[in-house]
This record gives C-alpha cells, structure tokens and sequence, in this order.
C-alpha cells in the first residue's frame, strides 16, 4: 500500500549541519551523495578528454593536438571513464542511496566501510588525475606491455592509483553482499527482492572476484616496470600476451560491473511505467546471475589477434555466444512486461525506451566481434570503439539517467521540469546515436581506433561523430542545470510521485536519517501494480 | 553461558567455541602433515611427488578452514562463500591454461596440407635454385596460406586486401617492389615480415625458398640471386641443404629487431 | 559490565551484528584468495612450461628454514584459535598471552624470511633483470626467482598487516574489552591470521619442495 507523505520536516539532509557531518558521515544516503558528485566530477574531465579526442579527429592531420598529446588525450578518457565514473557510477552513487531503503534497513552492514570506501576511491583517483599536471600516460587505458613497460609517462601513478581505487571497489561489493544476506526486512524474501537489489548483490560478487586480480596485474606491472622481475617483458623471457590474460580476467567482468546496474534501474522503471508486474521475474534474476556467470569465461575474446592458441580462440568465442542467451531473456522479458500495460511517458521512461534502442543495438554488434572470423578485421577499428560505446554509454549512461529522473524527487523531494526533461532526453538520444552510428561504419571501412590522423575517405563520417559529441556534451550539461536547479527551486514532490510499490517509496521523500519510521513489514512482491 | 538478544532468531546459532584440546589436536595433525610432507620430498617419485604434496598441503588447508576457522560449525552461507573463490581460481587456471600450453598444436583441416608441407626433413637439394618440383612445393604453401591477402593470381586483391593500407604486393607487377624481386631478398621479407603482414620466420627456411621461387613466377622478368646475393642470405652453396635451426614458433629476436625497425620508421 | 551487549542501531541484536561482521571477513577473504590467484596462475604456468625449472632452483632455496616457517605459522595457527577460544570464554588474560604468542611468532617468520632473503640478495638470486647467480643457469631461472619473491613478499606483506591488527587487538584485549557478548574482532582477526598460514600451507611445497 503506498502512502503519500508531505513531510517538510527532519530528514537525511538537515539531520546535521556542517561541512564535517558531511565528510564524517556514516549515513548511507550522504555517502551516495559525496559519491554522486565526486564521480560526476570526473565524468565531466573525462568528457572534455572526450571532445578534446574528437575535435582533433573532425578533420585529417593534425587539428589541435600532436600525436603524443592525442595518446594522452585518450588515455585520460578512458582510464577517468573507466575506473572513476563507470564502474562506481550506479552502485557507489545509487546503489549506496537505494539498497538499504529497498531492503527496508536503516543502513548497509557496515557503514564504516562505506566512508573508508569513498576515501579510498578519492585518494586514488587523486594518484591518478594528479598525472595530468605530470608526464601524462600515453599506453590506452588497458596498458598492454611491453610497451607499458617502456613508456618514460607518469604510468606508475595511474597503475597505484587504479589499485587503490580497486579497493573502494572491494570494500563496496562487500558491503553490500553482507547488507542483502543480512539486512532484509521481515517478509522481504529473496524472491520478493526488488530486481534492482539482485543486481547490485550480482555486481558486488563479480567486484569481490574480479577487481583483486587487476589489483594484482597493476601491482605486477609496477613491479616490472620498477624493477623488471621478467613476468610480462619479453626482452627478459617474459610473457606479453600473459599481462593481457591477467588484465582481461578482471576487466571483461568490470563491463558487467558497468552495465548490470543499469539492467536493474531498468528494471525498477518500466514497471512502474508500465503499471504491469514484470514478466518472468525469477528468470529476470537468474537472467542476471547467467550474465554475471558467462562474464567470468569469455576475457580471451578480447585477445582473438593477439597469438592466443587455436584452442583458446575457439573456447572464448563460442562461450562469448552464450551470454546473448540471458541477456536476450532480459531485452524480451522488459518488451514483455510493457505489452499490455499503461505506459506512461515520463522521462524515466523514455530514457528507458532509449536504452533498450540503444543497448541492444550494441549487444547485437557484439556478436560480430565473438565471431573470431569478423574480429580479425574489426578489432582495434573504430567497430569496437561504437560498440562499447553503444553498451557502455548508451546502456549504463542512459539508464543511469533515467534512475537519476526516478529517484531524483526521492533523494531531494523536489520534481525537475518535466518539459525540458523529455526534450534533453531526445537530445541526448539523438546525439549519442549521431556521435557512434557513424563510427560502425568507420571501423567497418578499415579505421585503426587510437590513431590521430585518418585516410581522407573517413572525414564525412568523423566529422559527423564530432557534431554528434557536441550534441551529447550539450545535452548533459543541460541535465546538469536543471537537475541542480530542481534542488533548490523545483517543485516539492510527495513521497511517491510515481505510484511505485517498492520500499523506498513508502518513506517521506527526502528520507529521514533512520529511513524508516518503523522497520517496514513486507507482504507482497516488489512489482504489484493493478491499475 | 552466552545471552542471546530476542530479534530475528531465523539467523540465530550459538557460536561454537573450539576446545583447547581440540585446538591442540589439530595443531598435531598439521605438524604430523608437515613432517610428511617433508619427508615424502625426499624421495622422487617421479610425478606422484606434486600430487602428493599438495594432496597433503589441502588436507592442511581444509583442517585449518573447518576447525581453527570454524567453518564446520559455521552458517553455511560462509562455506558457500570461501568455496566459490576456489572455483574461480580455477577457471583463471584453466582457460590461461587453454592458451598458453596449446600454441602451434592445434590445427585446422584447412592448414593440414600446410602443416604437412612444412614439416619434415629438408625436400629439394639446394632449394636455392628454382626447379618445377620446388615451384610445386611453394605453390601449394602459397595456396595454404597466402590467398587470403594476395589473392588467388597474386595480384594482392585477396580478400583480406580490402581492409589494408598499403595493399598487399601484386607480384604480377614488376615494379613497386620495396626490397626489390629477387628470390633471395624476397625470403628475407618473408622472414622479417612487411607492413601488414607478420613474419613468417616459423615456416621452414626451405619453405619460404619454395614461397619465393612460386611468386616470382607470377611476374614479368625474374630476378635471379647472383652468388654475391647467396652469400648475403648466409646460404652455403658448397652444401646440398640449408643449414637452418626450426622453431615452431618466431623467434622473439626476429620479432624484436621488427619492431626496432618499425619503431624508427 | 553488563550481560546485554549494544550493537549498532541498523541490526537487530548484537548476534546479528557479529554474524554479519564475521560474513564481511568471510568476503573478504574471498577476495585475497582471488588476489594471490594470478601469482599461483603465473607459477604454475612457467612450472609446467618448464618441467626442470623448479627441479633446477628449488636446490637454492633453503628447504629447512621453510619448514621451520611453516612450522612457526602452524604453531601461531594454534595460538590465534586459542586467543579465540579464551575470548569467548571469558578469559581475558590468557587471551591476552596467546595473541601475543601469536604476535612472536609472526616476528619469528619474518625473522626467518629476513635471513634467506639475505642469502638469496648475496647470492644474486633476484627477480628479472636483476639475477646475476653464476651457478643458476636455467633461462628461465630469473622469472622464477620474480615469482618466489612477489609470492613470499606478498604474503610477508600480509603477515605485517597481521601484525598490525593482532596488536590492536591485543592492546584492546588488556583493556578488558572483550567478553563472551562480544568478542568480534578477536574473531575476525582469528579468520585473517588463518588465512595467512593457509596461503604458506601452500607456497611451502610449491616452491621449496620439488620431485
């Protein structure tokens, strides 16, 4: 039953004054906050890398930049996207706010923890950014040796402090493994659990197996690169391609850590925007163990050139085909699950039909490149570079907007514009699509990724890809305004302004301190809706 | 006696509290295994020793796991939880292990032919000199393995061709050639590689004679090596058979000097 | 000190709490495991690439000072699970001793460590492009001398930190405050420290103990 509450009284944001109940909180709803910030911080560096990286690609030659400075330029991006927005994105910021209210708990298990994992995260993203102002590092975000070995940058900094970073990685999918074992309210069963709690506990078990080993693999590369122990440098009977089994048993699962979250705020949406249960629930969290599961088995497709044997080639590629099985349970379960139901187009909703546009479209280009046989031509063209892009951007991006419009009149208890909302959400949508669409077809055509200068038969398409980053630049900032507006000026939003059933809703909005009044009772599954 | 709060007793165990007998127990159990296994060490029993050792080293392990760290009294969440880990150190193991111990062994029917071709003792005497068996020889090599990028008439329209910049060489032109036409030069670029396309220093050093002798009949005017060029490619024409050492695979040193020299490009 | 024991405000009892407290070590663990992984992947790769390496290098390796350390962390094995079951009961003294007991003997192997790595910094058995051993001539023989001393030094690396959090127990211990209501960190430290002989349970026949 939902309750709607007007409550302008005591909650999470004027429970306690002062810059130190900040930075000292233990509250899990302020840590989601700090997180939330920090990290669109460094989305918003990571972005300028970004338009540095295609303004110098909107024409052939040099444009703005040398081929150095180019190296850097993409590094940056991709080291600040991966490690410092993408992969705590949802969990760290949403996932820190919304899983103990979803459980129906006051805090997650162990609220220190929570604190030391945000200074950990900050303190290596510091090691990291601080290079910027040094040397730079120019060796692509995976730092393939030997040549990671060799470069004279500042890569040493940016390898510790990704290891560091990788622990507040750990200590959150601990965190959070104990909180939905433990912390579950009374009558809130496993298969009452709402999807986005499946899969967040998913995404903290494949942080808790996977990120030790990168912690591991940069910790050998600085060792190597310190004092060359030989492991990874063949020029010492080392074993290059080894580094690369070793960085991709950890970042083939990180891609999951990315977009699994996103898979659960979509869907926390489209039931409630759809006034339908889910279809197949049980599948729709089994679907999501499968993925985290096959994720484990298929790093190898990332290595199909790289002189890996016959025999590992055949085993990465046709275990890789598998995961189209529960990701396809997925994409046809949330189509399912609108039929017949009374969709409302609010912006959530709409970032969500954008999302299943978008992820699909690069879920299926993935299958080209499982394909050994087509890999071989698209690897390390701009094929690939549209591909993660369409799952990464357009997945977890996308839906990480559409859970921020969600739980946006929640987390502040104000509404943004609704108007100017949709309208953003189209210009985002549209130039995300103008940016990499035309980027299949680059690579298609034969154009290396990571290189500064192209043949003249590719400018139409880049220079389209730019106009399209322009686009996408614009469309975030403008979220950015209005989000930050709605804070402070917005319209005051109840308790529950989009009719949901799950738990977070049936506290004021925004939550008090403790969460809930009374530890809530649960009776019924997390996606009821009958009208 | 513990006091247990009133709460969800759904969770609730007594926490087992490990006797000192038995801790002292299991400390002699493991000083016992120690002792074992140190003692088994000495003897080499060829194989059984490492499966041994660590049959010994994780009966340690599942001692210390179910008794010092209480695991045999403990929520079996927690069992759960420590096991799974194993797990995945394993497929870490394995799949690494898929690739690092089975390079070169594996082949596909299409390569067979190839494979076949390119192993074995030394085939043709003095394989420097161009004889209809070696043409043969080479285009059976060249049909394998190089049809993809050069083509099927060498004209380097091969399929591959469409995605590389520079195209691959059209051994039916005379000219364009970067290291020049002559067989002797041409088993060096086979050797050291050349833009796109890896070397081919595993393949047999009779067989990439054989590659040469075939694609330099494609084109106009062959260049023949003079004893001078011979001599260059460090081939001892008093001798019947090349004298070269077979790896399965590139040597690294090969594949270092070709980077040292793409990197000064 | 009274017999109902305070727990934080989100749990529901202080049983809970431990329970929880003791799970969150229990995924921690889960992640070392997952850490030292690639090492053992490593080793066992250029083990069985190279079936003479280990029969080769393992002769300058000191097989009776490993045992000694396998010896010495078996018995802190003992005295941790004894600091344990002293706590719960109540004990606090004896609890007391045994941590400390653990403590020396964690002392006593990086002692032992410290003297072979010694040996091996004299004899110029060192990782990579530093090993300059005449007698050693296997080629491979520097990266297995990279892989025993990231393995040993990674753990040595974990026995420091053991130390760490054994002697902040330790110190909590003499303050008197644990008892048989709460007693969480002993316990959780217990699981770590036991985890740190498991780890040389292994490394022990892996790397001094060769057909």
């Amino acid at each position: 039953m939902s309750t709607t509450t007007h409550d302008s009284g005591s909650n999470y944001l004027n429970h306690s004054k002062g810059i130190m109940s900040w930075l000292g909180t233990l509250d899990h709803k302020r840590i989601g906050l700090m997180y939330l910030w920090t990290v669109l911080v460094f989305f918003f560096i990571g972005g300028v890398a970004a338009l540095l990286v295609r303004y110098e690609l909107i024409a052939p030659g040099q444009t703005i930049m040398s081929a150095d400075a180019y190296n850097k330029a993409f590094t940056y991006h991709g080291t600040i996207m991966v490690f410092m927005v993408i992969i705590p994105l949802i969990p760290a910021a949403l996932g820190n706010f919304f899983l103990p209210l979803q459980l129906g708990a006051k805090d997650v298990a162990f609220p220190r923890l929570n604190l030391a994992s945000y200074y950990v995260f900050i303190s290596g993203a510091a090691l990291a950014v601080t290079t910027l102002f040094l040397n730079g590092v120019d060796t692509g975000w995976t730092f393939y040796t030997p040549y990671s070995i060799r470069t004279g940058t500042s890569a040493t900094w940016v390898l510790m402090g990704a290891f560091v970073m990788g622990f507040s990685s750990i200590f959150t999918g601990i965190n959070f493994i104990v909180t939905i074992h433990k912390l579950r309210a009374p009558g809130l069963t496993w298969n009452r659990l709402p999807l986005f709690c499946w899969a967040l506990y998913a995404t903290s078990i494949i942080q808790v197996l996977a990120t030790p080993v990168i912690a591991l693999t940069v910790f050998l590369l600085t060792l190597e690169r310190a004092f060359g122990i030989g492991i990874f440098d063949p020029k010492l009977g080392g074993d290059p391609v080894l580094f690369q089994h070793f960085f991709w048993f950890y970042s083939h699962p990180a891609v999951y850590i990315m977009i699994i979250p996103g898979m659960g705020i979509i869907n926390e949406i489209i039931p409630v925007f759809s006034r339908k249960t889910v279809f197949g629930y049980t599948a729709m969290a089994v679907a999501i163990f499968g993925i985290a599961l096959v994720a484990f088995v298929v790093w190898g497709h990332h290595m199909f050139v790289s002189n890996q044997s016959d025999l590992a080639n055949f085993l990465f590629s046709l275990i890789t085909m598998f995961v189209a099985v529960p990701t396809g349970v997925k994409v046809f379960s949330w189509v399912a699950t609108m039929y017949k139901g009374s969709i409302h187009f609010d912006t959530p909703m709409l970032y969500a039909f954008a999302f299943l546009f978008v992820f699909t479209i690069g879920g299926l280009t993935g299958v080209f490149l499982a394909t050994i046989a087509s890999d071989v031509h698209l690897t390390h063209t701009y094929f690939v570079v549209a591909h993660f892009h369409y799952v990464m951007v357009g997945g977890t991006l996308m839906a990480f907007l559409g859970g921020m419009h969600y739980w946006w009149p929640k987390m502040f208890g104000r509404m943004y514009n609704e108007t100017l909302a949709k309208w953003t959400c189209l210009l985002i949508f549209l130039g995300f699509n103008v940016t990499f669409f035309p980027q299949f077809i680059l690579g298609s055509r034969g154009m290396p990724r990571r290189y500064y200068d192209y043949l003249p038969e590719f400018t139409e398409l880049n220079r389209m890809s730019t106009h399209g980053s322009w686009m996408i630049g614009a469309g975030f900032m403008i979220v950015a305004i209005y989000m930050i507006y709605a804070i402070y000026k917005g319209k005051v939003a109840n308790s529950n302004p989009w009719r949901a059933s799950t738990l977070e809703w049936q506290t004021p909005s925004p939550p008090p301190h403790d969460n809930f009044a009374v530890t809530p009772v649960v009776t019924s599954g997390p996606y009821e809706y009958h009208d | 006696m513990s006091h247990h709060d009133s709460g969800h007793s759904k969770q609730e165990h007594h926490h087992h509290i490990l006797p000192v007998a038995m801790a002292v127990k299991i400390w002699a159990a493991l000083m016992v295994l120690t002792f074992t296994t140190v003692f088994v060490a000495q003897f080499d029993f060829g194989s059984l020793n490492f499966i041994v050792a660590m049959a010994v080293a994780t009966l340690k392990a599942v001692l210390v796991c179910l008794f010092f760290m209480g695991l045999k009294y403990d929520d079996k969440q927690n069992v759960v939880i420590f096991t799974t880990s194993f797990l995945f150190l394993a497929v870490f193991m394995i799949l690494t292990f898929s690739d690092l111990f089975f390079r070169g062994d594996v082949m596909l029917k299409k390569d067979e032919a190839f494979f076949k071709a390119a192993s074995g003792p030394a085939k043709f005497k003095k394989p420097w000199n161009s004889t209809p068996e070696i043409v043969a020889h080479g285009k059976a090599l060249f049909e394998a393995q190089c049809v993809t990028c050069h083509g099927a008439e060498g004209k380097g329209n091969g399929l591959a061709a469409a995605a590389l910049n520079p195209k691959p060489r059209n051994f039916t032109a005379a000219d364009g050639w970067k290291n020049g036409r002559k067989p002797s030069v041409i088993v060096g670029t086979l050797t050291k590689g050349l833009n796109a396309m890896p070397s081919f220093a595993a393949l047999p050093l009779e067989d990439r004679w054989s590659l040469a002798h075939y694609v330099t009949n494609f084109g106009p005017n062959i260049d023949k090596d003079t004893p001078a060029d011979l001599a260059k490619a460090g081939v001892d024409t008093s001798k019947d058979t090349l004298g070269a050492v077979e790896s399965k695979s590139v040597p690294v040193e090969v594949i270092m000097e070709r980077m040292a020299e793409d990197g000064k490009k | 000190m009274s017999n109902v024991r305070h727990h934080a405000h989100h749990f529901d009892s202080a049983q809970a709490e431990f329970e929880a407290s003791k799970q969150g070590l229990w995924v921690f663990l889960v992640n070392e495991v997952l850490f030292f992984s690639g090492l053992f992947v490593a080793y066992a790769i250029y083990r069985v690439g190279n079936p003479d390496l280990l029969k080769e290098c393992h002769h300058f390796l000191n097989w009776k000072l490993g045992a000694t350390n396998t010896a010495v962390l078996i018995g802190s094995s003992l005295t941790m699970a004894l600091g344990v079951t002293y706590a719960q009961k109540g004990e606090q003294k004896k609890s007391a001793n045994m941590i400390l007991l653990t403590i020396l003997c964690a002392f006593g192997f990086l002692v032992i460590k410290y003297i072979e790595y010694s040996h091996k910094f004299h004899d110029g058995l060192l990782p990579g492009a530093l090993f300059h051993n005449h007698e050693l001539t296997h080629p491979k023989a520097p990266q297995f001398f990279s892989i025993y001393f990231v393995l040993t030094g990674l753990h040595g690396i974990h026995v420091v930190g053991g130390i760490v959090v054994l002697f902040w127990i330790w110190i909590r211990t003499l303050k008197k405050e644990f008892t048989p209501e709460y007693f969480t960190p002993v316990e959780c430290v217990g699981l770590y420290w036991h985890f740190v002989d498991l780890v040389w349970i292994y490394l022990f026949p892996l790397l001094y103990l060769a057909s």
